[in-house]
């Protein structure tokens, strides 16, 4: 099952975004083994020369680590992990907030609006 | 390398000729068989005698038609054509395929001399013919101690002048290889250019070299001419496989 | 280190064209490289060069150092475009021939994935299609465990489902110590498994990145740049 990669832009920025979103979401748990760098490259159909800097990165910024004998790991730091995903939710946010200012919505509008959404999704039992 | 090439060349060959040789053998068996049985039958068999010597005859001739065809027809498929991008990416020297092609051609050739031979032994073979063998054996290998030269003379004439050939008509299909537009043009072209260098060196040899009463010198000046020749076509082909190979 | 691949003003010429014009450059070991240009770019002539299938006209080519020879040979695993066995051989057959010839052959692998694909070995390659075919030739190429890989269209006649394999092995059998060059039209599929790019036209290269710098740079896709480039 092949990764979602977009060809404009850079596979190896690509992939250190994939592995961290499933880090964050668990499927690659914290303090879990990763697979090795042939087999990831293989499922994300990547080169494995890239994967491997994307994974060397990962190790630099101290997501995950590595033991010589027994391959590499996701950190067991849970507050790392927590950073990250609270990185990409500042993004996601970031980029909703840009939206709806191009849409022409101030602030408030912004903060109503979803807290309304929030509220209506919350009667119709939708469970997150 | 040089017996691995020959093995896949032998294999590759050997599906026309075995038959071939054993269809060859079986119909003057079966010839012999006819004109026994016709002697006993009183001119029965005249029919299938003619039918059955038609055939042997007709394998024979195709036994030579085939060697040649085999030959031509494996240099051009096996290098000069798709196969050639095998061939010649193969961890072997460019010459080992040409030694492979005409020592295998070489060996088909003297398998269809002993297997005609022993079809002409099938069907002539009986006990006057075995009487005389007896008979002459003594006087014969007097004569052929005596002789033994010459008689090796021959078989050496035999194989030089056999390679020789192969590798002219290699050399031919190597010009066909370098003008890719006109391949069999070159290629035939080449045939009758190379023949006529022969005949021209032949006759400058015969103007020059006073006449031998020596049949023995005569036949090893045959012997070194064509071996000669038969060099110049196998460096020449190999440069042309070598460097200037072009497949398309 | 040497280079999998250098050249030095590598130089072919034909009459009425020059096909190759004073080309320089250097693949080190261990990439997974795209070869990639227009037909009649001067792809073909560079592969054959490699391969010692053609000789330079001036210049230099060379494999881990070496001009192609028997020794370049031993170590270069080729897949050209056509089919190039001998229609009458079962694929068993080949695969002793290329066992005889090539040391590096590794049979175990090659009947694995014969099998994977459903080929049987006993049926010849007379009674195949065209794309059972070319899955026999590159089965057999990959199978060698070489130093340089040269790759001319390996996924141009296939499926899809097909073409993910290939890319798929051509991804697990890599080795640091293997250098691939694949020459191709369907640059979209096989982009993202590339570790860089040389466009060729006419005789000349015309550019040499990674994927990923281009990505950046011109934030398109090879694919993309490769068609704006070579606009007809």
């Amino acid at each position: 099952m092949p990764w979602d990669l977009k060809p404009d832009r850079p596979i190896y920025t690509q992939l250190i975004e994939q592995i961290e979103l499933m880090i964050i979401s668990g499927i690659y748990p914290a303090g879990g083994k990763l697979p090795s760098v042939r087999d990831m490259a293989a499922e994300a159909a990547v080169n494995p020369n890239t994967m491997q800097r994307a994974l060397s990165a990962l190790e630099s910024s101290g997501l995950l680590y590595s033991q010589r004998t027994s391959g590499r790991f996701v950190t067991k730091d849970a507050e790392k992990i927590a950073e990250v995903k609270q990185n990409f939710a500042s993004d996601v946010i970031r980029e909703f907030i840009d939206k709806m200012d191009r849409l022409g919505y101030t602030r408030t509008q912004v903060s109503s609006l979803l807290n309304d959404f929030l509220k209506e999704e919350g009667q119709n039992g939708k469970c997150r | 390398m040089l017996g691995k090439l020959m093995k896949y060349e032998i294999r590759a060959t050997g599906r026309i000729f075995l038959p071939l040789y054993g269809l060859i053998l079986l119909s003057a068996a079966i010839l012999r068989g006819f004109m026994a049985a016709n002697e006993k039958a009183n001119n029965l068999f005249t029919m299938p005698i003619n039918i059955t010597g038609t055939i042997y005859f007709l394998l024979i001739a195709a036994v030579f038609v085939m060697t040649l065809v085999v030959m031509i027809q494996r240099f051009q498929k096996n290098l000069l054509s798709d196969e050639g991008y095998l061939s010649f990416t193969l961890p072997v020297k460019t010459h080992s395929h040409i030694d492979a092609k005409m020592l295998v051609t070489l060996i088909w050739i003297i398998l269809s001399v002993l297997v005609i031979i022993l079809s002409v032994f099938i069907l002539a073979v009986n006990q006057n013919v075995i009487l005389s063998f007896e008979k002459s054996y003594l006087p014969f290998s007097d004569w052929f101690t005596s002789q033994s030269w010459l008689f090796v003379e021959y078989i050496v004439l035999f194989l030089v002048g056999s390679l020789s050939i192969t590798l002219h008509i290699y050399a031919s299909m190597a010009v066909g290889n370098l003008c890719p537009k006109h391949r069999l043009l070159a290629a035939f072209g080449a045939f009758l250019g190379f023949g006529v260098i022969e005949q021209i060196v032949a006759t400058f040899m015969a103007i020059w070299r006073v006449t031998s009463l020596d049949d023995t010198a005569d036949l090893s000046i045959v012997i070194l001419f064509a071996g000669v020749f038969g060099v110049a076509y196998y460096f020449f082909t190999d440069w042309v496989l070598s460097k200037k190979l072009n497949l398309e | 280190m040497e280079s999998a691949v250098e050249c030095h003003n590598l130089t072919k010429v034909f009459p009425g064209c020059i096909a190759l014009n004073s080309i320089n450059l250097a693949i080190p070991k261990g990439q997974i490289v795209g070869l990639l240009g227009p037909n009649g770019s001067g792809k073909t002539t560079f592969i054959k060069l490699l391969n010692g299938l053609l000789t330079p006209t001036s210049g230099q080519i060379l494999i881990n150092g070496m001009k192609p020879c028997i020794e370049t040979k031993k170590n270069v695993s080729y897949l050209p475009e056509r089919t190039y066995l001998n229609d009458w051989m079962a694929v068993h057959d080949i695969i002793d021939l290329f066992c005889d010839f090539y040391a590096d052959f590794n049979k175990a692998k090659a009947y694995d994935m014969l099998q994977r694909l459903g080929i049987d070995p006993r049926n010849r390659l007379k009674t195949m299609s065209k794309g059972t075919k070319e899955k026999v030739q590159l089965i057999l190429v990959m199978s060698r465990e070489a130093e340089l890989y040269v790759l001319d269209e390996p996924i141009g006649g296939v499926d899809p489902a097909t073409r993910d394999y290939i890319l798929n092995t051509i991804i697990s059998n890599y080795s640091e110590n293997a250098t691939l060059l694949i020459s191709t039209h369907l640059i979209a599929d096989v982009e993202k498994i590339l570790d860089g790019v040389i466009f060729i036209n006419q005789g000349s290269i015309v550019l040499s990145a990674t994927v990923d710098e281009i990505r950046e740079k011109e934030n398109k896709s090879v694919d993309a740049l490769f068609r704006e480039v070579f606009k007809c």
